[in-house]
């Protein structure tokens, strides 16, 4: 799904203040692009309300990558869709 | 719904710091609908400005804020001595027309998001039917 890619770094990029580019598939959230645990509240906050989807918290953790907040993305919209 | 001594009891704020004067509605952790009524012997008026008074778009998150606290607020969190602390994270927020003096300023706050330890609200605040500003705010809890 390379829009739901697309979607989810452009948000990640305006909440890290970076330039989509820098957010790669694979650059670390907290250690590359500087974002800390409020930051990653408001990208799950982003996506449940952009894809209409509820994303629980011991999933907040697992958003350490662009991969990786994809595939959350991903699983609960599949679920959605079930 | 509260009055203002039920207010004081819950706000970690105290004067010169009490952004809301009346909670109207409250449904814990869901939704709240608040009043402050600004009046011109606000100390703030005083410089801000001088013949033109203009209540400050940070004030008016302040008591966004501060609805916020309340909403959440419920007495089983209120553990022992351990008090919590609310730390601002983020605000996003547009401001529609300016408050002033005789204004009586309306909040009502709503969750977006929320976890342990951690929110993100989103905050409406009008005057007389009028919207005055909008916003979310992100925040974190702490109990010490």
């Amino acid at each position: 799904m390379p829009d739901l890619e697309n979607e989810i770094r452009n948000m990640i990029a305006e909440i890290v203040e970076k330039d989509p580019a820098q957010v790669t598939l694979d650059a670390k959230f907290f250690e590359e692009l500087g974002m800390d645990s409020m930051m990653a509240l408001e990208i799950m906050a982003g996506m449940e309300k952009k894809y209409k989807i509820t994303i629980p918290e011991e999933k907040l953790t697992q958003l350490t990558t662009l991969r990786e907040t994809v595939a959350v993305a991903k699983e609960y919209l599949e679920k959605k869709n079930a | 719904m509260l009055n203002i001594e039920e207010i004081q009891k819950i706000l970690p704020q105290k004067f010169p710091f009490l952004m809301i004067d009346r909670v109207l509605e409250l449904e814990p952790g869901k939704k709240i609908v608040a009043l402050k009524n600004i009046s011109i012997n606000e100390s703030f008026f005083g410089g801000h400005f001088p013949g033109q008074p203009v209540m400050p778009g940070v004030l008016i998150i302040e008591a966004m804020a501060q609805a916020a606290i309340i909403m959440f607020y419920s007495p089983e969190n209120v553990s022992g001595d351990k008090k919590a602390s609310y730390y601002l994270a983020s605000v996003k927020v547009r401001f529609l027309h300016p408050l002033t003096a005789g204004d009586q300023l309306k909040i009502e706050v709503e969750p977006i998001k929320v976890i342990s330890g951690a929110g993100l609200v989103k905050a409406q605040a009008s005057a007389g039917g009028k919207e005055i500003a909008s916003a979310e705010l992100s925040f974190s809890v702490k109990h010490v």
